[in-house]
């Protein structure tokens, strides 16, 4: 640990909400330190009470919530004891926060430069010593042209530049410590990759300290120095990043770790993934012992009986387990082989075929002169599925792949080309967020029910087979009256699998579903999701923007950049030698969960998706390529043409006129 | 093992509308609406001659023997109020539930197809751009002046609010992931909108609902006041209210009686549609 002071030390906090079902405790005895200039994550599912810990510093937790115990000293001074009105020059001069998500942290009807002088007048500025200062706020997180665009709304920003303003923000009373919560999760991964980039370089060069609250090892693996993982309520383990991702002392933290689908990995197919069983706790009903220990293959008996304390492993690597204070160390945590996949019986045709399909979401509302303009959301894509083969589509927000999956659901209308679904054959859809797919009001049975009436399954039969629906998918049949606030995410999303499959679907749109879930249970569906397609001999259209998790589900990937296929082929091809300028910075931009490729050489996008109301002529990609145009001002075939997809050598299929010149890991 | 619970659930839903009446308000709204139905049912009772009854005594005022006083006919004028109430609470208990079956099924029309809802609520404008007293006018012309058209009167009032409500509940339910869901298994656009929209649009338009009443009542009084009302001598207390206003400095009772049962009714649908309003919210 550093010699210095340092800014920021909590100690034996412990935050509770008194409801009237009795007393939440979020936060149990929470310590660590926050060293001047340094990146420290915390990281936690949900529940796990690291975003209480943030509000708590701040003195902003929520009624009925309360800190009842610990002590919280910025700079030597304890910030629990603080009269309100004393923390407020803290909050905001000193401390500077940035939300997650930067659509709702501004205020849609003050100009970016208007709010970022308030932040600064609150605490004493001149309004005109503000405005400038404004400008160079927004100079420093990277606005280009900020001074034309200073005094432009929030709307007219995208995602990741808002990002930049409510950073820009927070830096304004040059803060001495920023706490960002969940700062880059509604990005995408290039956004994120600049955001992340942003917040390193503000740390040199402010020397600005950062507490980082986060879901996401790979984030904190590419951005901290060292790390907190909290589990209902609790430390579980705390260190450096290269010690606790090199050996993780705590079960929780190693599996957690083992349960991540990489990049890399070569064993796709081979094997499931290695999962955690069962799900976080309810903060509301902690177990009495160590909260991990319901799900922990080592725990002991004592685990039930007590919560261990953090053992101090090496100077700054402590740990609270029982198992592995006594020196045990923690086993590899089995991936269990995949049975064979059968194929090459039945009917091999494709499933589904999608010929040159465009999609008009422009909504179709007549103007005073006419019919709108089109906007196509997707604009000449084809693609194939075969039964018993996952497919990947990869693409940033907004790149349509969620209009091309409802178009083949039948929710969005086609305005040309064609979707053939071989005879006989249905397809159903999985949603992203299981909560919002199940109706509240509706138990699981009235849910399942209602497919099963779809296909023409008499009444009589329908209790039978939603049971053994429920099984398929690892739920039983005491499960079938509840509603669906009585589950988890991991087993709404279950649930929704299972009302898709009483369809008796030959091909599965999956759209994100395991996005919305926590990182341990993410495994779980993917396993799941991996074995009824080999034993149902299931084709998946799977959407995601996680590419390992595609890379371990899928066999073929496309991606998808502003409405067009940029690149097809096998997913070991794709992934191993990508041709096509975007597949590679997209690859690039995925944080690692692994330290030791922080360092490695990166292509970071600039700017954002154009928007496909006003495409840019030609190669759809040349406003951000960096082997493009803005580069070589020479290739101006890039402005003329839009590159049409052509076999590359190594098999893939590549949108490129210069493909293949750009590849993984060189800038 | 195979019932369904859903006879439970239902049961659920209505305790918590049964809750409404728990609460002070939904207490004394109810209570107050009961006994004003039971009064309107016993006028028969009340004033066996009938409301037009007439006696040599005119314009006299409150006394033991009339207790709102005579009108200027003769006439007793708290018969005429309990007569009069039973034609208000009979048009409004009415017009009012077929105001509210129409304008939801003109709201949900949308699901059909676009361009019927985008007709239906086109249609909806229309009724709205009429001011009531003229869509009175039109129906008193077409129909002739009478309880029917009272009533017509009162259920084109009321399409645009419901049907609006109804529309925003569509839209704002119709996008959301279950009723994709339901809508990608094949489901019908009937059972889709009985099964996931419609419950969810319950709570807002019985409030809605409970709120028209009280509107009703003051359309039928502000029609009365113009004689487009119910034809006389059957009495309305919106038309009694009307003559009863040119004797308000002689004998104020004659207003006074009318006056005060029709703002009971009033408040007692106020504070129902507060009640349900809070039990909605509460859920």
């Amino acid at each position: 640990m550093t010699a210095e002071a340092p800014l920021l030390r909590v100690a034996g906090l412990r935050t509770e909400f008194h409801t009237a079902e009795g007393v939440v405790r979020a936060v149990d005895d929470v310590s660590f330190d926050i060293a001047p200039g340094e990146i420290l994550g915390i990281v936690g599912e949900s529940g796990s009470g690291k975003s209480v810990t943030a509000r708590s510093i701040l003195g902003m937790v929520h009624e009925p919530g309360r800190v009842v115990a610990g002590q919280i000293s910025y700079r030597g001074r304890d910030l629990r004891t603080l009269p309100p009105k004393a923390m407020r020059p803290i909050r905001g001069r000193e401390i500077g926060l940035v939300f997650q998500d930067p659509q709702s942290a501004l205020n849609p009807v003050m100009t970016v430069r208007d709010q970022i002088s308030e932040a600064l007048t609150v605490h004493g500025m001149g309004r005109a010593a503000a405005r400038e200062r404004a400008l160079e706020l927004l100079e420093q997180v990277g606005i280009p042209d900020a001074r034309r665009r200073a005094d432009d709304y929030p709307h007219q920003f995208s995602g990741g530049m808002r990002q930049r303003v409510v950073i820009a923000i927070a830096l304004a009373n040059n803060p001495s410590l920023l706490i960002a919560d969940e700062p880059t999760t509604a990005l995408d991964v290039t956004i994120q990759a600049q955001i992340l980039r942003l917040l390193g370089r503000l740390r040199h060069e402010l020397g600005v300290a950062v507490l980082m609250i986060t879901h996401d090892m790979g984030v904190v693996a590419e951005t901290c120095d060292r790390l907190v993982v909290m589990y209902g309520g609790r430390v579980l383990e705390r260190g450096t990043v290269e010690d606790v991702f090199r050996a993780p002392k705590s079960p929780y933290t190693h599996d957690l770790l083992a349960a991540m689908p990489r990049l890399s990995s070569d064993s796709a197919g081979a094997r499931r993934l290695p999962s955690i069983p069962g799900a976080p706790p309810d903060p509301a009903h902690l177990p009495p012992g160590c909260p991990f220990e319901p799900r922990c293959r080592l725990a002991v008996d004592a685990c039930a009986e007590k919560m261990p304390s953090l053992t101090v492993f090496s100077v700054d690597h402590a740990a609270a387990c029982h198992v592995t204070a006594g020196g045990a160390s923690i086993p590899v945590l089995d991936s269990p082989p995949a049975p064979p996949r059968r194929r090459a019986e039945g009917d091999r045709r494709p499933i589904l075929e999608v010929t040159d399909l465009r999609i008009n979401v422009a909504n179709g509302r007549r103007g005073l002169w006419g019919r709108q303009d089109p906007v196509y959301a997707v604009d000449g894509v084809s693609l194939q599925v075969h039964p018993g083969e996952t497919l990947g589509l990869v693409g940033e927000s907004g790149c349509g792949k969620s209009t091309l999956a409802r178009a083949i659901v039948g929710i969005n209308e086609p305005a040309s080309g064609a979707i053939t679904v071989r005879t006989g054959g249905a397809v159903q859809y999985v949603f992203q967020d299981p909560s919002a797919s199940l109706n509240p009001r509706r138990t699981i049975r009235e849910s399942i029910d209602e497919g099963l009436e779809a296909i023409g399954v008499p009444a009589a039969e329908r209790y039978d087979e939603s049971v053994r629906l429920l099984e398929r998918v690892g739920l039983n049949a005491r499960h079938l009256e509840r509603l669906p606030y009585a589950f988890s995410g991991g087993q709404r999303q279950r649930v929704g699998i299972a009302r898709a499959l009483a369809a008796k679907p030959e091909l599965l749109v999956l759209d994100e579903p395991v996005s919305a879930l926590d990182v341990s249970i993410q495994a779980q569906i993917i396993n799941l999701l991996e074995s009824l397609r080999d034993e149902l001999d299931l084709g998946y259209l799977f959407i995601a923007h996680d590419l390992s998790v595609v890379r371990h589900l899928s066999d073929r990937i496309a991606v998808m950049y502003l409405g067009g296929i940029v690149e097809t082929g096998e997913v070991a091809t794709v992934y191993g030698d990508p041709r096509h300028p975007y597949t590679a910075a997209l690859l690039a931009s995925s944080p690692h969960p692994d330290p030791a490729a922080k360092h490695r050489e990166r292509i970071v996008l600039t700017g954002d998706l154009p928007s496909p109301k006003n495409p840019p002529s030609g190669c759809r990609f040349r406003t951000r390529c960096p082997i493009g145009p803005i580069v070589h001002s020479d290739r101006t075939i890039c402005i003329e043409q839009r590159p049409a997809l052509r076999p590359a050598p190594n098999g893939a299929h590549v949108a490129c006129h210069f493909p293949g010149e750009l590849r993984n890991g060189e800038a | 093992m195979s019932t369904p619970p859903t006879a439970k659930r239902r049961n659920q839903t209505l305790l918590r509308y049964a809750r409404a009446f728990r609460s002070p308000r939904g207490i004394i709204g109810a209570g107050t609406l009961l006994a004003l139905v039971v009064v309107a049912l016993a006028a028969p009772l009340i004033g066996p001659g009938g409301y037009d009854q007439q006696t040599s005594q005119t314009l006299v005022g409150a006394s033991g023997q009339h207790l709102f006083g005579t009108d200027e006919l003769g006439r007793d004028i708290l018969v005429r109020t309990v007569y009069g109430l039973r034609t208000d609470l009979s048009l409004i208990l009415t017009a009012v539930p077929v105001s509210l079956v129409i304008g939801t099924l003109m709201g949900l029309s949308g699901a059909v197809s676009k361009a019927l809802g985008a007709l239906t609520q086109r249609l909806l404008d229309i009724i709205l751009g009429f001011p009531g007293l003229v869509l009175g006018v039109i129906i008193v012309m077409i129909i002739g002046q009478g309880w029917w058209a009272l009533f017509f009167a009162l259920v084109f009032a009321g399409l645009p609010g419901f049907g609006r409500m109804a529309r925003a509940g569509l839209l704002s339910e119709q996008d959301r992931d279950y009723v994709l869901a339901a809508r990608v298994l094949g489901v019908s656009t009937g059972r889709r909108i009985r099964r996931h929209i419609l419950p969810n649009i319950v709570d807002p338009l019985l409030v809605q609902t409970a709120i028209f009443m009280v509107v009703a009542i003051f359309i039928e009084a502000g029609l009365s006041i113009v004689g487009l009302g119910i034809e006389p001598p059957a009495p309305s207390l919106g038309a009694m209210l009307n003559v009863g206003a040119r004797y308000a400095t002689t004998h104020p009772s004659y207003v006074l009686g009318p006056g005060m049962v029709l703002l009971l009714l009033a408040l007692s649908f106020t504070l129902l549609s507060d009640a349900l309003n809070e039990a909605a919210i509460k859920r």
